[in-house]
């Protein structure tokens, strides 16, 4: 079943094509790998499908929905609703300790609530961490964090922009194994990154260059148990 | 949640919060200090006139006929009086409390020693009046003392109608005593249409116009001299009046063509004119009016103060609006990834705004507590240099003070709160395309 779909989507930036009617399908549950050197247009699709950006052309359909055709504030609702994001930079507010830093999406989703966002916490292995503040957390710490703010509200789909850009080798494994987890729960999960190895980890894999997508294939090597 | 971020916001940019609040300190404590300066300025501008004499001349109503009719003043051809004990009904009119001082007057040609022409003026010094009226009884202690503030007494003392018995005494102008070789202490004889008084000299008096050739006496002396005992000429009135407004320029022309209303707030409101108009009421056979010169030097000083005052307010809030913009731009400028990542979040516009305003606006009040009291005590340095007296605290100063920094934090955020709602998370979030 169908949780999203891109119909000839472009979005132009005055000369610039960002992305060029661009077409893809994501079921329920489905872990898909966004591929692509810099500017081939990721970002752009990431923007647009967590409705942070409208395109100029196209149509975005999620969940049976067209949400190109929503308010602003709509769109606010359904992104709060329906999509969790993960960041390279894991933009943490940093005079928040992680327990609040999750806190914070579920006081603009509905209600805060502590016990909640120490089980989310919990989920990515930080709940001993709650406490501490961003400057007191490795990368690797700050992403989890993030992690568990995306998933605080019970999102359709995790939307994760180069998740493992700034995190060593060890950080990175901690975090796919988190992915893979929230994949094996049955959680839909788009994941933007230049990284092989970390697109390589996804059930499906999208390539984009020059805004345009030049492959949509399985992937071949994809396990669950890996 | 709410507050957590507002506590933490305070924590991290308290320097630029401080400097928000010492903005608005700045800018509430010139308003407050000019706002209650300029309301209680009329009182002060007027005790500071009051020190220049009286502002109403009661006089005969045949005397003021005569004066409107041939536009003179002390026609010595116009002897009416006024009887000293209607004085008494000054005390009971509507506005008797804002009666500062008062004297009766009655002044005639003497002839000094035997020689020269010179005029005497009877007067009461520091008279303690008692008036009863419909069994109440009114005290007052008035006289020229208060009047003539401006006197140097260069030897002697000054006359003490309550202390110095009997009232054989007289002041004598500096002019008049250089010319006659008097001095504190002597014996003069003056001689007068009606009869003679010997009277003692208890001081010479220094006042820098024509009464420096004059002789003051006790208005008992000055009655018998001109044979109108219980009487006087015309008197002298200081009291502490509202500068003239539109209204009142009508009603000093005719009150009877003023509406109930109107007549009404003119009568129950300290102009001049009303004033004058109830001492007529008091004393119908007596015609009281203004000293324009004062009158009118209070309603352009007021009038010139209040507007530069104005000036001074509206451009310190102006300048405090200004800063308020540059700092609340700059720190959402310097925050504008935590607040893109509130927006990527879930957050709404309108909550974004309202936690960046609840921050400013924090500081914004504790700034103008601040300065609400820094103002006062301005207010009181410029009331102690300028009029020598304190400012009063007006209640509505307060509430002023507050309404316009609320508008002035609120129109000082507006570029930054343009900028916020512009923010895209798209755009801070995650850079490139």
């Amino acid at each position: 079943m169908s949780l999203l779909e891109l119909k000839d989507v472009s979005k132009v930036y005055g000369e610039l094509h960002a992305l060029e009617k661009a077409n893809l399908k994501v079921d329920k549950g489905e872990w898909i790998a966004i591929m692509g050197p810099s500017g081939s247009g990721k970002s752009t699709m990431m923007n647009i499908i967590g409705c942070m950006d409208r395109p100029s052309s196209g149509q975005v359909i999620f969940d049976g929905r067209d949400i190109t055709k929503e308010s602003r504030k709509k769109l606010t609702e359904f992104h709060r609703d329906k999509i969790g994001l993960v960041f390279q930079q894991f933009h943490l507010i940093n005079y928040l300790n992680a327990v609040e830093n999750v806190m914070v999406a579920q006081y603009y989703h509905s209600m805060p609530d502590e016990k909640e966002a120490l089980e989310a916490l919990e989920r990515v292995g930080l709940k001993d961490r709650a406490r501490h503040l961003p400057s007191q957390l490795s990368g690797g710490e700050q992403q989890r964090v993030c992690i568990a703010r995306a998933l605080i509200n019970s999102p359709e789909l995790i939307l994760a922009d180069e998740p493992t850009g700034n995190l060593d080798e060890a950080n990175e494994n901690i975090v796919l194994d988190i992915f893979r987890q929230l994949h094996k729960e049955g959680t839909s999960l788009i994941v933007v990154t230049h990284d092989p190895e970390v697109g390589e980890v996804a059930q499906r894999i999208v390539r984009l260059d020059h805004g345009k997508i030049i492959s949509d294939k399985k992937n071949e090597s994809f396990s669950e148990g890996e | 949640m709410f507050f957590r971020m507002i506590r933490g916001t305070f924590l991290r940019q308290w320097k630029k919060l401080l400097m928000i609040a010492l903005t608005v300190a700045l800018g509430a404590s010139i308003a407050t200090a000019m706002l209650n300066v300029m309301l209680d300025v009329g009182d002060k501008i007027n005790e500071e006139l009051k020190t220049y004499g009286s502002n109403i001349t009661v006089v005969p109503q045949s005397e003021a006929v005569m004066n409107k009719l041939y536009d003179v003043e002390n026609d010595e051809a116009v002897t009416e009086y006024i009887a000293e004990e209607k004085l008494g009904e000054l005390l009971t009119i509507f506005w008797a409390n804002n009666i500062t001082d008062f004297a009766p007057v009655t002044d005639t040609t003497v002839t000094l020693n035997g020689g020269d022409e010179v005029t005497l003026v009877g007067s009461w010094f520091d008279h303690h009046l008692e008036f009863t009226k419909k069994g109440t009884t009114y005290q007052r202690d008035t006289g020229i003392i208060n009047l003539r503030s401006w006197w140097d007494v260069t030897s002697g003392k000054m006359l003490d109608e309550q202390k110095q018995s009997g009232d054989g005494y007289a002041m004598v102008g500096s002019e008049l005593a250089a010319q006659h070789n008097i001095s504190a202490g002597d014996k003069i004889t003056v001689k007068g249409e009606k009869g003679s008084e010997q009277l003692v000299v208890t001081g010479i008096y220094e006042s820098g116009d024509d009464e420096d050739k004059y002789i003051y006496t006790t208005l008992s002396a000055a009655q018998r001299l001109t044979g109108s005992t219980g009487y006087f000429k015309k008197a002298e009135v200081s009291a502490i009046t509202s500068p003239d407004d539109e209204l009142a320029v009508r009603a000093a022309k005719d009150p009877s063509l003023l509406s109930g209303d109107e007549y009404d707030l003119w009568y129950c409101t300290a102009y001049v004119s009303s004033i004058c108009f109830q001492i007529q009421e008091a004393i119908p056979e007596a015609n009281a009016s203004a000293v324009r010169q004062i009158a009118d030097s209070e309603g352009k000083i007021l009038e010139k103060t209040e507007l530069l005052m104005t000036l001074i307010s509206i451009m310190s809030l102006i300048g405090a609006t200004l800063g308020i913009s540059n700092l609340v731009t700059s720190g959402v400028m310097e925050r504008s990834q935590e607040l893109a990542l509130l927006k990527a979040v879930g957050a709404t516009n309108g909550q974004i705004t309202r936690l960046v305003l609840t921050e400013i606006l924090s500081a914004a009040i504790v700034g103008a507590a601040a300065g609400f009291f820094m103002g006062y005590a301005f207010a009181q340095i410029i009331g102690r240099t300028v009029f020598d007296s304190a400012v009063e605290m007006s209640g509505m100063v307060a509430f002023i003070v507050a309404v316009l920094i609320i508008a002035v934090t609120l129109f000082g955020s507006i570029p930054a709160v343009r900028m916020l709602l512009r923010l895209r998370p798209s755009e801070v979030l995650h850079g490139g395309h």
